[in-house]
Order: structure tokens, then C-alpha cells, then sequence
């Protein structure tokens, strides 16, 4: 019987889809999070009977046939990539963005990664790094001695330097944007690596038209948004238990048979 | 005696499959876009042993067809910028292994390219070229008007393509929320954008299942597959004590 399989890929989905929404109100706090959608399409049909086949010799054809599909598959979990709520830090090393872009961070292995997280510190050597002390490019220099770190809309890094009346410029942030950002890898601890699916990083300065702008004192919170993840956490539930409903329907209608003598 | 067995099977046989139907719609109850089905049956005349007998009145029963409800599922309000979703008449169109396929399924993206395409790859075919829709994402949001054209900065980029299929009867499922129809003879037949659609942008339409109706389908036909075994028991009893009776004479 198609109809326990059937069951099954829908038991499999909805469990899929619980393992999403976990993960979403997992991060409801993570700076930066997007929050993700598993979608789902429906499998292959069987033909059973052909739509469009002769049904008779005077060339009367079957209108419209029999398929049976087989069930449901995943088609993507997709990643919501919307602006999430700016909140107030006052740190002045907490930088969001608002609009589009990411920062490009430099990995420990050489390659670059992606990240809306901008809960930044400072390391030994006075790099602008992020909370897992990888440089965030193209890697920022606060000399000893700095005060009144400010850090502008459009990314410019200035600061007082002891001695010095004019505010010494220090470096120049930059943000990268992709065509396609749902196409990014997560890598987890914040940090998004580039694929062939979400195009080449196009670099730019923040504020520019295309890019966000940076807002210093404040940290991008997550964009999981409660009620709705708990809303579909509901919905997938029941589904489950109708799939399940389904597969001891199936059992019996297989009982019945197999106690005929 | 045979005849009662045999119409009792028939009826299991499309039981199953109405079961199979079934549990295909409940799995289906979160795929946005899904229609749901149903199974249509027709009843067969046993063939008669001889032309006088008059018509037979023996009836097995035979699937025929399956009938899809193409009724409007819900919108559900997302908010993002390419979840689109028709309401009423139409379908989608995308490109996918050389031909057009069609879709209510609306939740589209921006590949690498900066095509809009289905969650495949699939690129969506628009109105007025039935070529794929390029977009360019850092030119600013793109706003979805209600007869699916594609605007940024106020400029008309493009008009996602609703296409009216004349004869859903003839529309077959792929899978992946796709239909296909027959290449028609006269290219004139061809499925046509329309001209007026009602796009909506930032909303998902929702599979179209109705639980209680499916829940309701699936113990009716529970029931009617036990009972038709009872009574495949039962014939094979009066068959059993028939060959008795006849022993002991």
C-alpha cells in the first residue's frame, strides 16, 4: 500500500519542519540570526492511468486520468534574510547594519566569511576582531592611546589619539552584498561562507546605494519573530499526527485483509 | 459465487487507492500551493456469457479519473518580497527541463545571476517575453503590483508571467507543485498570460487540504474496506458450507 509510505514522507517532512522552527526560537536571542522556512513540494506522481489515451475505438480519449502522487519532499529550507530589530548597547565596538551587506571577516584559514553579527571587540594587538578574534576586514589598527572611538554611517573609523587635538582617521570598514543571500552557507558561530548559488561578494562602502549604512552602539538582534514560529510549530504538529492517523488507517485497512481466511 | 468475490476485490482495489489519495493530501497539508484530489470510480459491466442475456447486471467498479479541486487556498501573510501568490484564475509559469511548466507554488528567489527563480533553479517566465526575469538587487526593493508587474525605483523591470490554462482537466502533476499540459496543435491554443491577474506580494497560498474533510475520506474508507471484507468472509463461508452440503449427499 502506497498509502504507509505516503504517510511516512509526511511524518518525515512535518519532523523536518519542527527541527527548523526549534533552531529558529533556539536562536531567538543570537545576534544577527536569520530566522529560516523549511518548504515543501509535493513528490512524483504514479500514472496509473494516462490522461489522453484512447478509452475506446470510437477515439473518445481519458480526460483526465489517474495519478497518484507519493507523498511530500523538501524542497529548501530557505533563510529569511529581513532586517532584524537594531536594540541599544552603547558599546561603541557594537556596529550594526542597517539595510543590506555583511562584513567580511578573515577566517583562520585564509578565506573569507560573512557575517551580520557586529558585536565586535578589540584584540591584543589592537585589531578590530570578532567575538571568535578573527579580523574583521580590511582589518582596522586602534593604536594605544585611542579615545572616543566614532565610527560613521559610512563606515570611516576615527578616533582621538592622546597628543593629538584633530580626530586621526583610522581605517575605512566595508560591506559586501550578494545577488542571491539565501544562497549563502551558514558555517554556524555567526559566520556565512560564499557558494556558487549566492554569486561572487560585491564589495562596497557602506551608505553607497545597494549597501546598508553602519550604526554604531547597536547590535542587530535576530529576526525569529516568536508568535509566528509558535503558530507553525502548532500546524506542523497536527499534520504530524493526521500522517500518523493515516499510517494506523492504512494498518487496519491491511489487517482486514489479512484476516480473511 | 466467483462474481461476488471478484466485485468484493474491485471495490478493495480502488479502496486502496482512494486510501493512497488520501494520505497523499494529508501529507500534503503544509506544501504550499497543493491542490487536493480525489478519486473518481466508474462501474464496469461484466462481460456477458451470451448476447441474449440482456445486459449484465453484474458491476465491478473501476477508477476513472481523478478529480483535483483547483478551489483557493488560503493566503498566508509573509511579508517577504518575492513570496507571490495568486488570487483566483492562473498559474505561474516556469522553465524547467526545456518546457514550460506551471505552478501555484509562488515562493520564488534571486539566483546567483540575479534571475527570479523557483526553489529549484527553475527561472519564472515573464508576461510579455516568456523569457526568464532578471533583476538587480542592489537597485532597491522591488514592489509586486497587483497585475504582477515588477517595479524598482519607480521603473517597470519586468511582469511576472499568470498564464490562463484553458482545460485544467488535462493539466498533469510532476511533483514539485508542477503541471504540465499536452502541446497543443494549434500554437494559437497555447496557454496565454493574462492580462489582468491579481498578484499578491508578500503572501504564500497555502495548500488547499481540508483536514476534517481528508480525516473524514480516510475512516469512511477504513470502514467501507473492513466491511467489504466481512463480506468477502462471508461469501467464502456460504461457498465453504455449499461444498459441504453438497458432500454429504
Amino acid at each position: 500500500m502506497r498509502a504507509l509510505t505516503t504517510a511516512a514522507t509526511g511524518m518525515q517532512a512535518q519532523q523536518l519542519n519542527v527541527e527548523v522552527i526549534s533552531n529558529n526560537l533556539a536562536n531567538m536571542n543570537t545576534t544577527g540570526f536569520k530566522r529560516q522556512r523549511a518548504e515543501f513540494q509535493d513528490l512524483l506522481y504514479q500514472n496509473v492511468q494516462q490522461m489522453g489515451m484512447d478509452s475506446s475505438d470510437a477515439g473518445t480519449i481519458v480526460p483526465t486520468g489517474v495519478q497518484v502522487g507519493l507523498g511530500v519532499q523538501t524542497a529548501s529550507i530557505y533563510r529569511i534574510t529581513e532586517q532584524g530589530a537594531l536594540s541599544n548597547t552603547g558599546n561603541p565596538f557594537d556596529l550594526a547594519i542597517s539595510g543590506q551587506g555583511y562584513f567580511r571577516v578573515q577566517m583562520p584559514d585564509g578565506s573569507d566569511g560573512y557575517t551580520r553579527a557586529g558585536n565586535f571587540s578589540i584584540s591584543p594587538e589592537g585589531e578590530l576582531v570578532t567575538t571568535d578574534g578573527y579580523t574583521v576586514a580590511p582589518g582596522i589598527a586602534i593604536p594605544q592611546g585611542s579615545r572616543e572611538i566614532a565610527i560613521n554611517a559610512q563606515g570611516q573609523v576615527q578616533a582621538l589619539i592622546d597628543g593629538q587635538v584633530d580626530p586621526q582617521t583610522l581605517g575605512q570598514l566595508e560591506l559586501a552584498t550578494f545577488f542571491n543571500e539565501a544562497g549563502l552557507e551558514a558555517r554556524g558561530d555567526n559566520i556565512f561562507l560564499e557558494t556558487a548559488a549566492s554569486g561572487a561578494a560585491n564589495t562596497g562602502t557602506p551608505g553607497s546605494p545597494g549597501f546598508g549604512s553602519i550604526r554604531q552602539g547597536f547590535v542587530e538582534t535576530s529576526n525569529v519573530n516568536s508568535v509566528s514560529e509558535i503558530t507553525a510549530l502548532i500546524q506542523a504538529q497536527r499534520a504530524y499526527e493526521m500522517n500518523a492517523r493515516v499510517i494506523t488507517a492504512s494498518d487496519e485497512m491491511m489487517a482486514a485483509s489479512s484476516n480473511l481466511r | 459465487m466467483d462474481n461476488a468475490m471478484m466485485i468484493g476485490l474491485s471495490r478493495q482495489m480502488t479502496l486502496r487507492r482512494s486510501m493512497d489519495v488520501v494520505a497523499n493530501n494529508i501529507a500534503n497539508a503544509n506544501t504550499a500551493g497543493f491542490k487536493v484530489e480525489s478519486l473518481l470510480l466508474e462501474n464496469r459491466a461484466a462481460p456477458t456469457a451470451e448476447h441474449a442475456d440482456g445486459p449484465s447486471d453484474i458491476q465491478f467498479v473501476n477508477t476513472w479519473g481523478m478529480a483535483r479541486d483547483f478551489r483557493q487556498g488560503e493566503l498566508a501573510f509573509t511579508g517577504r518580497e518575492f513570496d507571490l501568490s495568486i488570487e483566483g484564475e492562473g498559474f505561474f509559469a516556469v522553465e524547467a527541463n526545456g518546457n514550460e511548466q506551471y505552478t501555484r507554488d509562488g515562493r520564488f528567489r534571486l539566483d546567483a545571476a540575479g534571475q527570479l527563480v523557483a526553489a529549484d533553479g527553475a527561472p519564472v517566465l515573464d508576461a510579455d517575453t516568456r523569457g526568464p526575469i532578471l533583476i538587480d538587487a542592489a537597485r532597491g526593493n522591488v514592489e509586486v503590483m497587483d497585475g504582477g508587474a515588477l517595479v524598482q525605483n519607480g521603473e517597470q523591470i519586468g511582469r511576472v508571467g499568470v498564464f490562463e490554462i484553458a482545460n485544467r482537466g488535462e493539466m498533469s502533476k510532476q511533483g514539485n507543485g508542477r503541471y504540465t499540459i499536452p502541446p497543443a496543435e494549434d500554437p494559437a491554443d497555447e496557454p496565454l498570460a493574462m492580462l489582468d491577474p491579481s498578484v499578491r506580494q508578500g503572501f504564500v497560498e497555502q495548500s488547499n487540504v481540508q483536514s476534517i474533510l481528508e480525516l473524514t475520506d480516510m475512516m469512511s474508507v477504513m470502514r467501507s474496506y473492513q466491511s467489504v471484507s466481512k463480506f468477502l468472509e462471508q461469501a467464502e463461508d456460504l461457498n465453504k458450507r455449499a461444498i459441504e452440503r453438497l458432500g454429504r449427499i
